[in-house]
């Protein structure tokens, strides 16, 4: 059958109902353990003195027997003496003699209360009753204990305790001698509460006659209080089945040893009288050593609960710490330490428990940027450690990609539709950013942060950043081909990239972290990216950026001074690899760099027209207008001295 | 009366017969103080008219054992120092003779056949028997176990014997026809009851 109560398993963190406290079971298993040393040791020494008391009371039982034995054995003489003393009296005997009954029987009266008997009879050599206080009636009927008769025939005498109308009596047989017997004279005396109470006195025991003959046997006479007398009754037969020695009797709740002596031949008369000792007296000692122990076993039962709870406590406690440690770490919070108190064992669990929230702090710190990283050496150099994941100084380039007019795009999709555009987008640079070995940062709305240098440094990323800005460029272009064909506006993507030193790490809340680079050189790259706008150029690349690159065609755009900021940074456009560009319009880039260089040399004029014939050349429209603009203001305010060429940026 | 026990006595002598009688215990050894008594078949012989005595000695009866015709009176002369109380609830003689000393004026006449057990009141120790018989031919055993009978008339007799201590029921009575002067001889042997316990 199965028992419904046990589960296959137990799910982790269901808490079984049945699992108690570790405590609470350490307490409990040396209080218990405790309980069961002292139970067992009270037990062996409850045994030993019960056995010592048992014996004790047993054989003071048996001196008590030795001495009712005599004294049955002295009050028989007794009687015997005294009755035989009264049948000599001459009187009586002459009295015998007449053989006239009403003279005997009130001369048996008369001599039985000489002697404080309670009957007496004259019976015949016959065997046949003459006379008999006790029962006039049987006159004339044979004495009914003839064998007390036949005894006192052969030893001339004979005393036996008998029951005469229910009640025991002792029954002395002597002959009337004149001098040779001419009859028998039967004295009795009742056996009654009186006779067990005197027994008593002298014996130190209770003392109990009963009558086996019936059943239940018959209590005749006793010094045993009656509210123990039916349990008496009741366990007489056991008694006397233990005869001759002492059994063990509970009498209303007391303890007794009972010890039954045949009064008589058994065979005769089923009386016997029962000696009974109160086991508590043999006991007495025992009980003041009873309560010392006691008193110990509580003092011990004490001492361990409280160690116990102590240990107990020494070991949960740091469990406990572990286990609300274990409980921050599931929220997220790393930051903790686990008090490493207590045993070795214990020490060696929360340093082991202190070294795992720091892993898994570290994964958790890594897992952002692993998500970012394509490369598998990166990623398992990551997780060996071997690359530092704080707040470092590096040396990257950021690149911040923005498609624009991709509002009028959506204007005429669904949602859905534009945001699948977006997506493709996305997909696109993010792909061309991992084949140049870069890491997307994060796409800021329709844009994209990548990395190049961050977090593994490589040789020539500037250079792949590069190149991976001009593959977006002509992705870019080649999507808008695709997308005219579908009769949609042509898109356009602006690039901003910019190589510096900058800060690279773990930014964010302790449960929420984010790799990612910081530093002015970044910001910077997002001005370019804002830039492409005003020159109507897709990639703004930063000074370093075009210092760092090799087998580029640049286009020098401008000089800019970031508001703030002292020193100006050129800004270049890439074009393409060397080779890639043709002759004419190498010519025409040429043509550019030197009316800039007249530009820059307050050569107005020069410039001037230099601008002019270029401004109707594709590719140079927008960025010969803004220079002429500059030549425009410059010539209306001449710049001071110290110009150098470089135009402020004042808004975002 | 002289003259006429003499002449009993020269009869009995002279044409009398003798019985001669041998009584032995159980265990085969003469027993002393048996008594043996012929009764004639016949009138009951005349009394032969003497006195008796039974005396104490030594706080004894002395003889133990006295067999008397029935009628006999009988003396019970205190040879003692000290005062007796004799008495007997025997049926054939009933008698108490208060503390004396000296002899009592009066016998006792033993006038009924019989066992007569003696004891005093005051001795508990002391017994004796008379055996009261209604015939002149008895004798009592020595310590050889032999008592015998003289001076019997012939004639037929009825021979019995008596012990304080014989077993019941007693021998039955021998019948046995005398001869003048001849000796005739009987032997017994006889079980006792066992004495009575001294208490
Ligand atoms: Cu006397």
């Amino acid at each position: 059958m199965a028992n419904p109560d046990i589960d296959k398993t137990t799910p982790i963190g269901v808490i079984d109902r049945r699992t108690a406290r570790l405590q609470d079971r350490i307490v409990v298993f040396f209080v218990g353990l405790l309980m069961v040393v002292l139970l067992a040791s009270f037990w062996m020494i409850h045994l030993t003195v019960e056995r010592t008391a048992q014996k004790t009371v047993r054989s003071e039982l048996e001196g008590s027997a030795r001495v009712f034995k005599y004294l049955l054995e002295l009050n028989s003489q007794k009687f015997l003496a005294a009755t035989s003393v009264l049948t000599k009296d001459f009187g009586f005997r002459e009295a015998i003699a007449t053989r006239d009954r009403d003279t005997i029987l009130s001369a048996l009266t008369n001599h039985a209360a000489r002697i404080n008997a309670s009957g007496m009879g004259v019976i015949g050599l016959d065997g046949i009753v003459v006379s008999d206080s006790l029962s006039p009636g049987s006159a004339g009927k044979p004495y009914p204990f003839a064998d007390l008769i036949s005894e006192a025939g052969t030893r001339g005498d004979a005393s036996g305790i008998r029951l005469i109308g229910g009640k025991p009596h002792q029954i002395i047989i002597v002959p009337v001698l004149a001098p040779l017997p001419i009859s028998w004279v039967s004295i009795s005396f009742a056996v009654d509460d009186a006779v067990a109470l005197e027994r008593k006195r002298l014996t130190s025991t209770d003392i109990t006659f009963v009558d086996a003959s019936t059943n239940p046997p018959r209590i005749l006479a006793t010094t045993v209080p009656v509210s123990r007398q039916a349990d008496l009754a009741k366990s007489v037969a056991a008694i006397l089945k233990a005869a001759p020695n002492a059994t063990r009797v509970n009498l209303a709740g007391d303890e007794f040893e009972v010890l039954s002596i045949p009064l008589e031949d058994a065979r005769r008369a089923p009386l016997h009288a029962l000696l009974q000792l109160s086991v508590e007296e043999g006991l007495e000692n025992y009980k003041l050593l009873q309560v010392v122990m006691l008193f110990l076993a509580a003092i011990c039962i004490g001492t361990t609960l409280l160690g116990s709870i102590r240990i107990a406590r020494r070991v949960t406690r740091p469990i406990a710490a572990l286990a609300a440690a274990a409980r921050e770490i599931e929220r997220g919070n790393y930051n903790i330490t686990v008090n490493s108190t207590g045993s070795f064992e214990i020490q060696q669990l929360a340093s082991a428990f202190t070294g795992m929230t720091r892993g898994l702090a570290e994964r958790d710190n890594m897992r952002d940027i692993l998500g970012k990283v394509s490369s598998h050496q990166v990623a398992e150099q990551l997780l060996k450690g071997e690359i530092e994941l704080g707040g470092v100084e590096v040396v990257a380039s950021v690149m911040f990609t923005d498609v624009r007019n991709f509002t009028a795009l959506a204007e005429k999709m669904t949602p859905t539709q534009s945001l699948a555009l977006l997506n493709e987008f996305l997909t696109e640079i993010s792909r061309i950013v991992e084949e140049h070995e870069g890491v997307v940062d994060k796409y800021i709305g329709d844009g994209v942060m990548a990395l190049f240098g961050a977090p593994v440094p490589r040789e020539g990323d500037t250079q792949r950043a590069v190149q991976a800005a001009l593959a977006v460029r002509d992705g870019v272009r080649e999507l808008g081909k695709r997308l005219a064909k579908r009769g949609l506006p042509n898109p356009e993507v602006g690039c901003g990239l910019n190589t510096s030193n900058m800060i690279a790490g773990n930014i964010g809340s302790a449960t929420r972290l984010n790799y990612t680079v910081l530093g002015d050189g970044v910001n910077l790259a997002s001005r370019f990216e804002g830039l492409t706008k005003r020159y109507h150029v897709p990639i703004v690349a930063g000074e370093r950026t075009h210092d760092q690159s090799t087998g580029i065609v640049w286009r020098e755009i401008d000089k800019v001074r970031v508001h703030g900021r002292v020193k100006p940074e050129r800004i270049f456009e890439p074009l393409g690899a060397v080779g890639s560009i043709d002759r004419y319009d190498l010519d025409r880039l040429q043509a550019w760099h030197d009316a800039l260089e007249h530009f820059r040399g307050r050569r107005w004029a020069v410039a001037k027209a230099a601008f002019e014939s270029l401004s109707g050349m594709q590719g140079y429209g927008r960025l010969s207008e803004i220079y002429l603009g500059y030549i425009r203001d410059l010539s209306a305010t001449p710049p001071p001295p110290d110009w150098d060429g470089a135009f402020t940026l004042y808004e975002k | 009366m002289r003259f006429l026990l003499a002449t009993v006595l020269a009869s009995g002598t002279l044409h009398a017969a003798t019985l001669d009688v041998d009584v032995k215990g159980p265990d085969g050894k003469p027993l002393a103080d048996a008594i043996a008594y012929a009764v004639p078949k016949g009138p009951a012989p005349a009394l032969r008219k003497r006195e008796v005595n039974v005396q104490q000695v030594d706080k004894m009866f002395v003889p133990m054992v006295t067999v008397v015709q029935t009628g006999t009176p009988v003396n019970f002369p205190n040879r003692d120092p000290i005062r007796h109380h004799v008495y007997s609830f025997s049926a054939p003689k009933p008698f108490e003779l208060k503390l004396y000393a000296g002899t009592p004026m009066a016998p006792i006449v033993f006038d009924k056949p019989g066992e007569v057990v003696l004891g005093c009141n005051i001795h508990d120790q002391m017994l004796g028997f008379i055996l009261v018989v209604d015939t002149p031919y008895f004798a009592k055993s020595g310590a050889d176990g032999k008592a015998r009978i003289e001076a019997l008339p012939a004639g037929e007799y009825d021979v019995m014997l008596w012990h304080p201590q014989l077993a019941l029921p007693a021998p039955a009575a021998k019948p046995l026809k005398l001869r003048a002067d001849e000796t005739n001889a009987l032997s017994y042997a006889v079980t006792l009851r066992p004495s009575p316990p001294k208490r």
